[in-house]
């Protein structure tokens, strides 16, 4: 299991290229910089980095056992007894970039990940998967470019 | 299995056409193609569960916006409506302020001011 280190992506065609920065030049204090963090919630910080690490091959934080990376993104596990919620799954879904869903997927379910079901979407390639506390996942690839 | 980069987030709405209206007219950010909203590093887009037959549940946990000084963002948005839940919170790395989108899922807009590691 390869996983692309630090700022990948922005690939020509399968990837959108961001324009940056967003907000710039409003002198807004309402000025969003970055996406620090997207919160994951678990019952099992172990199980949980096992599955993001392990499983799906994404890259651990070097400091915090609750955080792990994609890329230059940051995802962070927390606990909803911690905002007083019960724990219910996150339906926001991360689309995890890969060059072959099929592959990908086949890759996954050797290793025991159910899939829900795969989608075509007309311009992308989707697969969906849940981790061990029920939040959404899918493996993606959009085969069809941007609009300039 | 090789992943490179998250391509999106697809966060849960019950309107999608509110929910983009809200995040490029309140949090400001901006309108993408196709039905989406770009931050500098993620985009974002948006589903409705229950038109894939799934009851709706918001996110609690939530994804934090960076900006220069929640306490200042966070007066704009209150200006224009925006409730907040509870003080802004200092971990003792970062501050916090937790609110709403319009649909229940949490957003924190956070500024660590200590450096990892």
């Amino acid at each position: 299991v390869v996983v692309t280190r630090a700022a990948a992506g922005l690939r020509a065609g399968s990837i959108r290229r961001r324009s940056v920065p967003v907000g710039a030049a409003t002198g807004s204090p309402l000025q969003v910089t970055k996406v620090d963090f997207i919160g994951i919630p678990s019952t099992d910080f172990d199980r949980s980095m096992a599955f993001y690490v392990d499983t799906l091959g994404l890259r651990r934080d070097e400091h915090s056992k609750t955080e792990f990376w994609v890329g230059a993104q940051c995802y962070g596990f927390w606990k909803p007894e911690w905002m007083n919620e019960e724990i219910q799954p996150s339906q926001t879904t991360l689309a995890l970039h890969v060059e072959d869903v099929p592959a990908a997927r086949a890759e996954l379910e050797a290793k025991g990940v159910e899939f829900a079901g795969d989608f075509d979407s007309g311009v992308c390639h989707m697969a969906f998967f849940k981790d061990p506390d029920g939040n959404h996942l899918m493996l993606h690839n959009r085969y069809k470019a941007y609009e300039p | 299995v090789r992943v490179e980069t998250v391509d999106f987030l697809a966060i849960p709405t019950r309107d999608i056409e509110r929910s983009l209206r809200w995040y490029t007219e309140v949090l400001g950010l901006e309108r993408g193609a196709e039905g989406e909203v770009e931050t500098p590093n993620v985009t974002i887009s948006f589903w409705n569960p229950e038109s894939d037959g799934e009851e709706f549940k918001p996110h609690v946990g939530g994804f934090a916006l960076r900006v220069a000084d929640v306490e200042e963002a966070r007066g704009e948005l209150e200006a224009k409506g925006v409730a907040f839940k509870g003080e802004t919170y200092d971990s003792g790395v970062c501050h916090m302020g937790f609110l709403e989108d319009p649909d229940g899922n949490t957003i924190i807009l956070h500024r660590r001011y200590k450096p990892r590691g």
